[in-house]
């Protein structure tokens, strides 16, 4: 799946992260993460925004995230969200690779 | 202690709701803002503890009541507008606040892109977006002695404004003209823009641009937590100056800048005073320019939007560059003097 536009899912609630996938000319995922738990648990975060946008098949794209303390299982949903969100077209989102 | 905080929208129009939120305003010390699209108040039970409201993609008006401030209720408010704002279509969002509260919103995700004194401070959601801006302005850089630019909003493009750019392109040896792009103007930017290029063709050093998001009109800036009107006019214009000087000048290698005498409008007079004390302690020139004037009155942009309002589009003839002219007879223009017809604000 490509990126073709900007897109924002979740609050800033505490237990939520927000997460906003933009456009990215380069090849790469870039994150910009802020995380109140960064220190404690940042290396995972990223990894798991890395991992659900690679199963979703998206190779470039900007990720800014601001977490405040969500669990994996939802930043892998906000994540999805947002890149479904940013693919601008249903007809293009391929449903299978979710789990 | 119940977190259950409920989002709902504050529509201004109603009277009563207003009076509530003005008076609930007040109580935290600010105003309500003059221009505000959307308003989002934050009840628990049916007691109002928060707000926050934006214009375009501005935040303004944001407060928590004092007992309820420490419980994420702030947070509560700007997802709810960061949302709002996307669906609007906006994705580049900036907000305005006192210094005492930069890193209440740097855990929300903004980021400094300007600071006056103590008294305010300019953040944007993306961090480094302006540091881009700059670098982007750079490729547009051409490496000379003397730099001038020039910012204007030219609603529309007169005499007056070609003169000033004239002077600034016989004086220097680059002229980097900025064109105000936000859309604060009866004529819109694309317009205006056009018009400026057309009438500057015959000068061969001038390179324009838009001035992007990074510098808002007196018209639309925030002053609902300034106190006095006066220092309004101050504030604005040492947050303009401090973008500028941050990251448009060494981005340009910008040596002075020119600016048009403002005989008519006190704001605009207060302004330029402080701009030109803000750039010489830098030691960048700051030039102003008499206005070029005919028949001993001096042109002014609002003097020929005042005539075509009257329908006596011919009388900006003498005014306005050929370019400029050709181009509110033709029939392109008629949306516009339609609408400036129908508008009887200032700007």
């Amino acid at each position: 799946m490509k990126i073709i536009k900007s897109s924002m899912v979740g609050t800033l609630e505490s237990s939520d992260i927000q997460i906003r996938v933009e456009q990215r000319d380069e090849l790469g995922i870039k994150i910009q993460l802020k995380s109140s738990v960064e220190k404690q648990f940042g290396k995972q975060i990223r990894k798991v925004i890395i991992e659900t946008l690679e199963s979703l098949g998206i190779d470039s794209c900007l990720v800014i995230a601001i977490d405040k303390g969500a669990l994996d299982c939802t930043i892998k949903a906000r994540v999805q969200c947002a890149a479904y969100r940013a693919v601008g077209d249903a007809e293009k989102i391929n449903w299978e690779v979710i789990n | 202690m119940d977190y259950d905080f409920n989002g709902k929208r504050i529509f201004l129009d109603d009277m009563l709701e207003r009076k509530k939120l003005e008076i609930f305003l007040n109580i935290q010390g600010i105003k309500l803002d003059k221009n505000l699209d959307y308003t989002v108040g934050i009840y628990k039970a049916n007691e109002l503890i928060a707000t926050g409201s934006f214009f375009k993609n501005t935040l303004r008006c944001l407060a928590v009541k004092s007992e309820y401030q420490g419980m994420g209720a702030l947070n509560t408010v700007v997802s709810n507008l960061m949302n709002e704002q996307y669906k609007r279509g906006f994705t580049h969002i900036f907000l305005y606040t006192k210094c005492n509260y930069i890193r209440l919103f740097n855990d929300l995700g903004f980021y400094e892109v300007a600071r006056v004194e103590d008294l305010l401070e300019f953040m944007e959601n993306k961090s480094n977006d302006i540091t881009n801006y700059s670098l982007e302005l750079a490729k547009t850089s051409i490496k000379a002695g003397r730099v001038a630019s020039i910012v204007i909003n030219a609603n529309p493009f007169t005499l007056g404004h070609q003169h000033l750019i004239e002077e600034a392109s016989n004086e220097n040896d680059v002229v980097h003209v900025f064109v105000v792009s936000e859309e604060a103007s009866v004529i819109p930017f694309s317009v205006r823009y056009e018009l400026v290029r057309r009438g500057t063709t015959h000068l061969k050093n001038i390179v324009l641009h838009k001035t992007g998001d990074y510098i808002i009109s007196n018209a639309t800036f925030p002053s609902y937590f300034i106190k006095d009107e006066e220092n309004v006019v101050v504030v604005h214009a040492k947050l303009d100056l401090e973008v500028y000087k941050k990251y448009i000048v060494p981005a340009l290698g910008i040596t002075s800048r020119y600016v048009g005498e403002e005989p008519y409008c006190s704001v605009t007079k207060k302004y330029n005073e402080v701009m030109k004390g803000s750039l010489e302690k830098d030691g960048i020139i700051c030039k102003t320019i008499p206005r070029l004037s005919i028949n001993g009155k001096a042109i002014s942009a609002s003097s020929v939007r005042q005539y075509i309002r009257e329908d006596k589009v011919k009388e900006i003839k003498g005014l306005v560059p050929e370019t400029t002219y050709d181009y509110f007879i033709s029939k392109e223009a008629e949306g516009i003097i339609k609408k400036i017809k129908n508008s009887k604000n200032r700007h």
